[in-house]
């Protein structure tokens, strides 16, 4: 037997994809200074740009009194729903054990706006008054619609006993074509004044004055998972092995698919309910940290809210000059015309080619 | 000590291991042979306490392994897959680094690596590299796990490997016997088998055709039997005889 080495060494970094010629150190400095700056241009961003809220003329500067107030709203906003949907991402990408997996393309957040639209309508319809739409504050109905769809996803995208990446995609956006229609067939039966509110939020809004209720449960509720996660870190690279072999390196995998289950549905549900369903930003965020910070999911749990956060500020900030003559560009399309082309890439990758990060 | 009794598991209706029984104590190598889809695979994730026998127990010193907790059996029990996933891009230190579980008392990573020679590869990405030497980080990872006794159970460790790698994770397997170890393994190659294995139990259909000392198993006429084909010994080795061509 030859000597063993005695020098002991500490442990490397995992490795980031795109900065991985510095060292391990250097590297993680500067992936956390590049998230950090993202987001904090971002929020600057957003703080010099904006519209006027009465006349919809294009503001750029500092601004003063009630408009100050809307873009710290917008930004509040933004933050809060950009990070739900990237932790909401990453965690279902774990569970799926899946990169192409969020919130969005899953259907979560569709099945999410329908469990809330039926919650806001039902009451309508059971009084049979022209009551006013006063949003889909409900955690829970969006929270049952989007662990619903997850569930029936799971189960549709399985072939031959296995998940299968694509069958998944395809089931989830099949489901999600499904709630989006039956939430269209809601807001047909809406009283007409509470139609064009329900429409703007169906195509994903970043509101400049956020509802207390949905802002507060999307914080509480990303709190709660950001810390259950970062303390399952270590279980999240282990489940990222088959089931057995996570079995025999000590994680109980039925449990942590559980929590990863209500976690990511009930991220996504409440990010719906304060900005509608915003596409893509889940998809973007977990691979946009990845790319800087490498595959742990230590360091990935913060960097996946991080990279959401910076997204969706930077989206809405962004909308704010782009006008077609009908007003803003809907956060929704911007944040589609810019994942999906990254998605179609992924799905073009030789890495899910060769089935590395299949199941 | 591991001790098997009258073990069976049936998937839904069809059962794969029926009724086995074996002893292995500290310190030897059983290895498990058989056809393809003789139950080699089910038998050894029953030892390893991945699935609960649907009759008889699996006990590793005197505790069912299926009944213990995973983060407790982890401690005592490593387990290599046929055929290991991976879905997070990272480097060889970090998937070695998975099998460092707490409480546990793990190897130096270092000690590995010099070990199984994976210096080189250490940096690399994981799916970068070929399948003999995925195969050997996920051993190295194993051995992380357990570096001294407990139970290491490996479902066909040295099936991509080249013939030195294959040396390399034998030496390293035997040396944790040496430590107080069970390795129970299962594999085709009946050469090496001749010469790493203690015991050997002998499938068939999920049943077990015989088990005992390698010396005595791993003769032309039970391997004949089990395996339909001729097998001829001389000096010691034993090998397939392949029909004449016509």
């Amino acid at each position: 037997m030859r000597a063993v080495p005695s020098t002991p060494t500490t442990r490397a970094y995992s490795g980031s994809p795109i900065l991985g010629s510095l060292s391990g150190r250097h590297t993680r400095l500067l992936a956390w200074g590049a998230l950090f700056a993202a987001l904090f241009a971002g929020v600057a961003a957003r703080l010099l740009i904006g519209r006027d809220p009465s006349t919809g003329e294009w503001l750029f500067g500092i601004a003063e009194g009630e408009i100050v107030a809307l873009r710290v709203g917008a930004v509040q906003s933004g933050a809060a729903a950009g990070a739900a949907l990237g932790l909401s991402g990453l965690l279902l990408q774990a569970l799926l054990r899946n990169p192409l997996a969020s919130p969005f393309i899953l259907g979560l957040s569709a099945g999410a706006g329908l469990g809330a639209t039926l919650a806001a309508w039902l009451p309508i319809a059971a009084a049979g008054t022209a009551a006013v739409w006063i949003g889909p504050d409900a955690l829970l109905p969006g929270t049952l619609g989007s662990v619903s769809v997850l569930l029936l996803v799971f189960v549709l995208g399985r072939r031959g006993g296995v998940l299968d990446p694509l069958t998944l995609v395809l089931a989830g956006t099949v489901i999600a074509s499904m709630c989006g229609a039956v939430t269209l067939l809601v807001q047909s039966l809406m009283p007409p004044t509470s139609r064009g509110e329900l429409w703007s939020w169906f195509m994903g809004q970043v509101p400049e004055l956020p509802r207390t209720l949905p802002w507060w449960n999307t914080v509480v509720i990303l709190v709660i998972v950001l810390c259950a996660s970062s303390w399952k870190a270590r279980a999240l690279d282990v489940a990222s092995t088959g089931d057995d072999e996570a079995e025999s390196l000590g994680v109980a995998v039925g449990s942590l698919r559980l929590w990863l289950l209500v976690g990511a549905s009930a991220l996504a549900a409440t990010s719906v309910a304060l900005c509608g369903p915003i596409a893509f930003v889940g998809f973007m965020a977990p691979h946009m940290a990845r790319a800087l910070l490498g595959g742990l999911h230590g360091p990935l749990v913060p960097a996946s809210a991080l990279a959401g956060a910076a997204i969706l500020i930077w989206s809405d900030a962004i909308r704010q000059g782009i006008d077609f003559g009908s007003g803003r560009l809907p956060i929704g399309v911007l944040t589609a015309l810019v994942g999906g082309p990254l998605f179609l890439v992924m799905i073009r990758s030789a890495r899910l080619r060769r089935g590395d990060w299949s199941c | 000590m591991l001790r098997v009794e009258s073990a069976s598991f049936a998937y839904s209706r069809r059962r794969v291991v029926n009724s086995v029984s074996l002893q292995v104590e500290p310190g030897r190598t059983c290895l498990v042979i058989g056809r393809n889809g003789s139950g080699k695979s089910s038998l050894l994730r029953l030892v390893a306490g991945l699935r609960a026998p649907t009759e008889g127990s699996v006990r590793w010193c005197g505790r069912e392994t299926s009944a213990v907790a995973p983060a407790q059996r982890a401690r005592f029990v490593a387990w290599v897959a046929q055929r290991s996933m991976l879905a997070i891009d990272v480097k060889v230190r970090d998937v070695i680094e998975l099998g460092a579980v707490r409480g546990s008392s793990s190897a130096s990573l270092e000690a590995l690596l010099h070990e199984l020679e994976l210096e080189p590869l250490v940096d690399r990405r994981f799916h970068e590299l070929s399948g003999g030497e995925q195969q050997r980080c996920i051993v190295a990872r194993a051995l992380r796990q357990h570096p001294n006794g407990g139970l290491l159970v490996l479902d066909e460790p040295i099936s991509n490997l080249d013939p030195s790698e294959a040396i390399r994770v034998i030496e390293a397997l035997r040396r944790r016997c040496q430590l107080g170890a069970v390795v129970i393994a299962a594999m085709h190659d009946l050469s090496i088998a001749n010469q790493w294995a203690d015991d050997v139990a002998l499938l068939d259909a999920g049943s077990l055709m015989t088990f005992g000392p390698a010396s005595q198993i791993l003769q032309p006429t039970p391997l004949s039997s089990a395996f339909g084909c001729e097998f001829r010994s001389s000096s010691g080795s034993i090998s397939l005889h392949l029909p004449r061509r016509a």
